[in-house]
């Protein structure tokens, strides 16, 4: 008797581990597709791309499930979020969450960016959500040290609603001038 | 599925360590002899029930099932207030906002903080009993900063709700988690940020989300196994109403009805994503077996196109039966709601007197207009509203692109802020906002559970900001006396039988003012913003007053992360 529950126990575990293999595997592997534009070790191969590694967990979810719904346009990332069921995009996001944020070495903004900059953070309360050191939480992205070329583009795609999955950021970044965005992304690369 | 395990794991860890601590071996978190009469932690229902007649305790969120928050003991009064000095201040680990209402159970005192954490402290000295930090999910929206309001107490549990749209009831000795339940879905929008409110074996719980286009409600769980037992949805699926185009005030809203028809029918109602939250406590009328509790607003908050009717029951008082959830009454302010104006502050079950000035029970409750409105509890009618507490102007102009300047500011007159009353005095205290905004429409479709306020409300930076308490005859509706504050006001109060009314400010003041005349008779700064409400409790035969000090997120309030808790100097 004893024996028998402990061995139905010890198969339920093994079945239990090995699952947990499988599916780290399956991660892992999906991990592998990204890395070729997203970067091997979290640099991206392309300033246009951003930075997925150490990004927050809620934010890179609900990333992916837009891409998926098409709420967020991008023909490369509609095409690989389309088939990916939800706990793939919850484990991906996951998985790149825990990894270290990479450093990108982006030259510092100019002190007439930092003071245009200012402004503009303080009249769109860029600190509220994104936290005074621009970090976020949860589902407000880290925006300190993103690479500048996509942090400029989708900061314009939000303003011309091209990037229409956050109407908020849309209409915050559409009360700023064009010359305060370019400001902002210098400043937040830079950081 | 996924649920159903995680809360069988969760009960698994709980008899586990529940087997430990019988056991024997003395365990390091157990809470000593509570007070001189003896260890009795279990919260009965009949404890809650006597709540408002109890001068030991402070079992509710806002002191009893009617919400009065008067506290019915009179040591530290009017004559003595003078004397009140800290008597200890705990530090919490979290520098954030801090909205809570202390719960004291038989000298242990229940304090939550922004995040999810929960602190059981000696409410004699302020020893940590035990500290719970919930696991936050990874998926948190909210609108308005990370709060929490506190908790409720039952049995021998305590329960709070959380940021990621959980319930999770702990074991009252050591913190434990016993159960967890998911409330709802936070990727659509759903968050937790009120106290629950305990009352017969149910603990009930609104929510947030008018700022996400979630469809609101209010559910009661059992409180032994966190299972649903009814759903209040606040948004009917005919959410239309009767057009009205005046307020409960008889202001005209300048609604566009024609226009409203015209998409009805095109696009149906939009009961789905109308929004509608519920987070503070409902009021619990025991005779009738009734809940009256206020619905917040309709979403997108300031563009009403793609919303056509009365969006019913955002901006309402609504009461529900407390066992079945089942629809009893309910009264709107504004119907139609582009302005954010919506109902928060909890409201208060006492007498008052009707038009003929008969005595009958009635609800108080205070608008972000700046109104405290009177209502006969039999069916939710309108009584009489006092006078504004705070300016109004251009009400009610609609928001345009370029900004509408309106008073009040989309965060009132009163917000989540609960009122005290002193039934002897027949006054019902409130603490106000004047902040000076325009209010911006720019409209945009449903963003999936995200923030989707359909514009913006802006502080206009030119115009001078301030608060006040306000005292209100609730049996006339005239302001009885006013005392104007340096910041727009946010937390809470609380009047004591020894006529004494304590509410803190922005600034760090904390400050006890004569309940009959509004003099200020005692003030401690300390040294963040008294932005929570206060509570009272008496333990080993001495009377406390306590209260949070951390700021405020929503309107950046210095942050701070201190419980003090005053007594008078022998
Ligand atoms: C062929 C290149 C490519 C590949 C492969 C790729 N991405 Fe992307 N990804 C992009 C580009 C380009 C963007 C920016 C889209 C935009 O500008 O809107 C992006 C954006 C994202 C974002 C949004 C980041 C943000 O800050 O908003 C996430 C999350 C993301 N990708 C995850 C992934 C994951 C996970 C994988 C692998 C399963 C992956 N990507 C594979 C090119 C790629
Ligand atoms: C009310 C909260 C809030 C405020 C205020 C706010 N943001 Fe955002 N921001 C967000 C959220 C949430 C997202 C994620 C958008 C989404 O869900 O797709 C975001 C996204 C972004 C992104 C895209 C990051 C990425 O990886 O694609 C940038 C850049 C950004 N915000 C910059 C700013 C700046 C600059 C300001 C101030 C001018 C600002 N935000 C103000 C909440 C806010």
């Amino acid at each position: 008797m004893t024996f028998g529950v402990f061995r139905a126990a010890a198969a339920a575990l093994a079945v239990a581990c090995l699952g947990q293999a499988a599916l780290a595997q399956s991660i892992e592997e999906k991990a592998q597709v990204c890395a070729g534009c997203h970067g091997e070790a979290g640099k991206p191969t392309d300033k246009a791309y951003p930075t997925i590694w150490g990004q927050n967990q809620g934010y890179l979810y609900l990333q992916l499930r837009d891409f998926k719904l098409g709420n967020r346009k991008n023909e490369i990332m509609n095409g690989i979020a389309k088939d990916l069921p939800r706990e793939d995009m919850m484990a991906l996001a996951e998985y790149f969450s825990q990894k270290k944020w990479v450093n990108l070495d982006q030259p510092r903004a100019s002190e007439a960016d930092v003071k245009r900059s200012e402004t503009a953070i303080t009249s769109g309360q860029c600190g509220a959500c994104h936290g005074a050191d621009g970090i976020g939480a949860g589902t407000t992205p880290r925006i300190t040290g993103q690479s500048h070329d996509y942090l400029l583009k989708t900061m314009e795609d939000f303003r011309s609603k091209a990037r229409a999955n956050n109407p908020w950021m849309s209409d915050i970044l559409g009360t700023l001038q064009p010359e305060d965005l370019q400001a902002l992304a210098n400043f937040y690369a830079g950081r | 599925m996924v649920s159903k395990l995680r809360q069988s794991l969760a009960t698994l860890a709980f008899t586990l360590s529940a087997g430990l601590m019988a056991s024997g071996a003395a365990h390091s978190q157990e809470i000593k002899a509570a007070s001189k009469w003896g260890d009795m932690n279990t919260v009965t229902q009949d404890l809650l029930n006597r709540a408002a007649g109890d001068g030991n305790n402070f079992l509710h969120t806002n002191g009893n099932y009617s919400q009065t928050r008067y506290y019915p003991n009179r040591q530290i009064n009017v004559s003595n207030v003078g004397k009140l000095r800290p008597a200890w201040i705990f530090q919490t680990e979290v520098k954030e906002s801090l909205e809570t209402s202390p719960i004291v159970v038989n000298g242990v005192m229940y304090v939550t903080t922004s995040f999810n954490h929960v602190y059981a402290l000696d409410a004699r000295t302020g020893e940590e009993l035990w500290h719970y930090k919930h696991k936050m999910g990874p998926i948190t929206v909210y609108c308005c900063g990370p709060n929490n309001r506190g908790v409720a107490v039952y049995g021998d549990m305590v329960f709070m709700a959380t940021l990621d749209a959980k319930l999770v009831a702990l074991d009252a000795k050591t913190g434990k988690q016993v159960w967890e339940q998911e409330i709802a879905d936070p990727e659509l929008g759903y968050s937790e940020t009120m106290a629950p409110t305990a009352v017969d074996g149910k603990i009930l719980i609104g929510t947030n989300g008018g700022e996400y286009g979630i469809r609101g409600f209010v559910k009661a769980f059992d409180a032994k196994t966190g299972k649903n037992l009814w759903t209040f949805h606040t948004i009917p699926e005919n959410s239309v109403g009767v057009w009205a185009t005046k307020d409960a005030t008889g202001r005209d809203m300048h609604r566009n009805i024609d226009a409203e028809k015209a998409q009805l029918a095109k696009t149906g109602d939009p009961f789905k994503t109308l929004g509608g939250g519920v987070w503070q406590n409902p009021a619990v009328d025991l005779e009738t077996r009734r809940i009256y509790f206020v619905v917040g607003n309709p979403s997108p908050d300031l563009d009403g196109s793609l919303r056509p009717g009365d969006n019913l029951y955002t901006d309402s008082l609504v009461s529900v039966n407390l066992d079945t959830g089942q629809y009893v009454c309910h009264f709107q302010y504004i119907a139609h709601d582009v302005w954010d104006l919506d109902s928060v502050s909890p409201p208060i079950i006492t007498t008052v007197a009707d038009k003929d000035g008969k005595p009958i029970k009635g609800i108080l409750h205070a608008g972000k207009t700046g109104h405290v409105y009177v209502h006969d509890a039999k069916d939710c009618s309108l009584v009489r509203f006092s006078e504004a507490m705070v300016p109004q102007e251009n009400m009610w102009t609609l928001p345009t692109k370029e900004g509408a300047r309106m008073l009040p500011g989309a965060n009132g007159g009163v917000e989540w802020s609960p009122m005290a009353i002193n039934p002897n005095l027949g006054l019902t205290y409130a603490i106000n906002l004047h902040q000076p905004m325009t209010y911006h429409v720019e409209s945009s479709n449903y963003p999936a559970g995200k923030l989707w306020l359909g514009g913006a409300f802006k502080v206009i930076p030119s115009e001078e900001q301030w608060g006040n308490v306000s005292a209100v005859d609730y049996n006339t509706g005239k302001i009885r006396w006013q005392v104007k504050t340096a910041q727009p006001m946010i937390g809470g109060i609380l009047a004591t039988a020894g006529g004494l009314v304590f509410t803190g400010e922005a600034n760090g003041m904390f400050k006890a003012y004569d309940a009959e005349t509004g003099a200020t008779l005692w003030k401690f700064q300390a040294g963040a913003g008294v932005n929570a409400p206060p509570s009272s409790y008496t333990v080993d035969g001495k009377q406390y007053v306590v209260v949070g000090a951390g700021g405020n997120t929503q309107i950046d309030y210095k942050r701070g992360n201190s419980i003090i808790a005053f007594t008078t100097a022998d």
